[in-house]
């Protein structure tokens, strides 16, 4: 603190403070002079050069200088108060004095001259450093409104076509039957086929609202499960029969591991986390491929359950964010994939967790291209034995 | 012999709903699920008409309007959900006709395919006169009528009304009219255009403020209905 007030001072101030220092110490020394040699003296008055060039800069050092070339000669060097110089010891004694007491205060005025620029270097960095983190740091809160903007509305363009698209097969479909009742123009079949397409669009949109709801209740942690030991091939099963239509011709073999252990689950939640994978694999292979569920007991007692498919496989670097809601908004256009919200995964990925289960996805095997894994904790209690099983759909 | 009419779209349940629905009008309808094979489609069924959905996998709806404009002038409908104004402008600068937003109802689908196959082929530009509906033009000496009376127009709204009376029943976008009576370097300053189109309505219309002549189609164009 008392080297940050010796800095504030003004400049006559720390000129007059050096001075003083001279004076002062040659005062000090003066009654023990006939003790002291004069290397001795101008050692001492040479640290008042040092302190007064490294603390207040090199003209506080050069005034110290001068007046202590004087002091010394003056009182220190016989013949004393005088400005002369006897004896070549006292006149090598002063020259050194002189020499060094110049040098020592210009170049330690130098050093601290030096060290402050440094600092102030220093400072102008940190400020520029400071500057440059707030920039960013706008910048990156700028980037992310910008990106939740484009989410916001990659969502809505999303919401929209999914509303919509059902919604325009429903309105035409019911116009076309307004219509045909002045005068008839339609046949039965067509009748049937119209109330047909109404029907199921009608499933679709409600399929659509039951997927926000459970996103819905995952984000709230409000999903309720009746947990209860339950059989897996009961469970593929299931997903098998409502994966049907979009199943189409697609060949779908089960292979589920004899004793498979039981896996303590809500069956149906685990149902639409198998129908998801199956819905999916089906929506994205060839017409006429193989789907492959396998069922296995693993380490850890848990029971792992996987869907293989034969479609065109999911990029390595966009594995990490298919589990993301929306993530077809975001990384794709959701028209273009045809696929629907992005919701399916993230709601398995929900379901399966609430289970204390994980969900994965990785290379398949056996020629086939994308395998997803579902890994349950299982049941101590064994099934009964059966036999491996192999369905076409 | 019926019309022949081509529907592209990737939603196999609007293929479906409208094959049925202008099939029982007595339209010979093909459908394909794709932009590609839409145009293979187009090649081997040559229809008098092509629906098109604009956001359609791998070959855009505009894509596709493009490919046909590049052979074929019949006429194109796009379809398309709400909020694509920007893609429906697109489109019909691509070359599409018409279009409608779904959902729609049928009634007004079939008003526009109706609308769109009386169009028939564009008229000769090198021909003096214009007759449609109310109007009459005559390229030759500049002079114009409508519902039988004569009116007076300036040069540039005698240009932009021949060229939407040309095109009529079209959805004409800002751009293209904008380039086509003031040139290439006017595509944007749509307020030209608003103050011609102000000026003629005043002219032509009955009543300008409920315009039946040149309809505005919001944030894309303008269309003009000859009438009867």
């Amino acid at each position: 603190m008392g080297f940050l007030r010796l800095e504030k001072l003004n400049r006559t101030a720390k000129n007059l403070l050096s001075i003083a220092g001279i004076i002062l110490l040659s005062a000090a020394l003066l009654p023990f002079r006939q003790h002291l040699n004069p290397t001795e003296v101008s050692l001492a008055l040479l640290l008042v050069v040092l302190f007064a060039s490294s603390l207040f800069g090199s003209i506080a050092g050069l005034i110290a200088s001068a007046i202590g070339i004087v002091c010394f000669n003056f009182f220190f060097l016989p013949p004393f108060y005088t400005f002369n110089i006897t004896g070549s010891e006292n006149l090598v004694a002063f020259g050194a004095f002189v020499v060094t007491a110049l040098i020592a205060g210009q170049l330690s005025g130098y050093a601290k001259r030096r060290a402050e620029e440094s600092e102030q270097r220093q400072s102008e960095i940190e400020r520029l450093y400071d500057e440059l983190k707030a920039a960013f740091e706008q910048a990156s809160e700028a980037e992310a409104v910008r990106r939740s903007e484009q989410l916001k509305t990659a969502l809505l363009d999303a919401v929209t076509h999914d509303l919509r698209t059902p919604l325009t097969s429903i309105k035409a479909s019911v116009t076309t039957l307004l219509e045909d009742a002045k005068p008839a123009f339609l046949d039965g079949k067509s009748r049937q086929e119209f109330l047909e397409i109404i029907d199921e669009e009608c499933d679709r949109l409600n399929e659509f609202i039951e997927n926000m709801v459970g996103i819905a209740k995952i984000e709230a942690n409000a999903l309720s499960l009746n947990r209860k030991l339950t059989s897996v091939e009961e469970i593929v099963g299931h997903a098998i029969e409502r994966a049907r239509a979009s199943i189409g011709k697609r060949s779908v073999v089960v292979e589920i591991q004899d004793d498979l252990p039981y896996i303590f689950a809500d069956a149906a939640s685990i149902s639409e986390v198998v129908f998801t994978l199956l819905d999916n694999a089906a929506k994205y292979s060839p017409a006429e491929s193989t789907i492959m569920i396998t069922a296995r007991s693993a380490a850890d007692d848990h029971v792992m359950i996987s869907v293989q498919d034969q479609g065109k496989g999911i990029p390595a670097e966009m594995r990490d964010k298919i589990f993301d809601k929306f993530f077809q908004v975001e990384e794709q256009n959701i028209h273009r994939t045809g696929g629907g919200l992005g919701l399916g995964l993230a709601i398995a990925k929900g379901i399966v967790e609430f289970h204390d289960g994980s969900i994965e996805v990785e290379d398949g095997v056996e020629g086939f291209v994308t395998k997803f894994v579902l890994a349950l904790p299982s049941s101590d209690r064994r099934k009964a034995a059966s036999p491996n099983e192999e369905a076409k759909a | 012999m019926p019309k022949r009419i081509l529907v592209i779209d990737d939603e196999y349940q609007i293929t479906r709903v409208l094959k049925r629905s202008l099939g029982a009008h007595r339209y010979d309808v093909r459908t394909a699920a794709d932009g590609e094979s839409g145009l293979d489609l187009f090649r081997d069924f040559h229809p008098d008409l092509v629906i098109t959905d604009l956001s359609m996998p791998e070959l855009s709806g505009i894509e596709v309007c493009r490919e046909i404009r590049r052979v074929s002038d019949i006429p194109i409908i796009v379809l398309s959900v709400r909020g694509e104004e920007q893609t429906k402008v697109e489109a019909l600068d691509a070359g599409a006709d018409d279009y409608v937003t779904k959902p729609f109802g049928m009634n007004e689908l079939l008003a526009r395919v109706r609308a769109s196959l009386r169009r028939g082929p564009d008229l000769d530009e090198a021909s003096s006169m214009i007759e449609q509906g109310d109007l009459r033009m005559d390229l030759s000496d500049h002079s114009v009528s409508i519902r039988g009376k004569s009116i007076r127009l300036t040069p540039k709204e005698f240009e932009l009304l021949a060229f939407m009376a040309q095109n009529h029943g079209r959805v004409l976008t800002h751009s293209r009219l904008l380039g086509k009576v003031w040139g290439g370097d006017h595509t944007e300053q749509t307020e030209y255009l608003r103050v011609f189109i102000g000026n003629l309505r005043k002219k032509i219309e009955p009543t300008p403020s409920r315009p039946r002549y040149i309809v505005t189609e919001p944030w894309i164009g303008y269309r003009f209905i000859p009438g009867s």
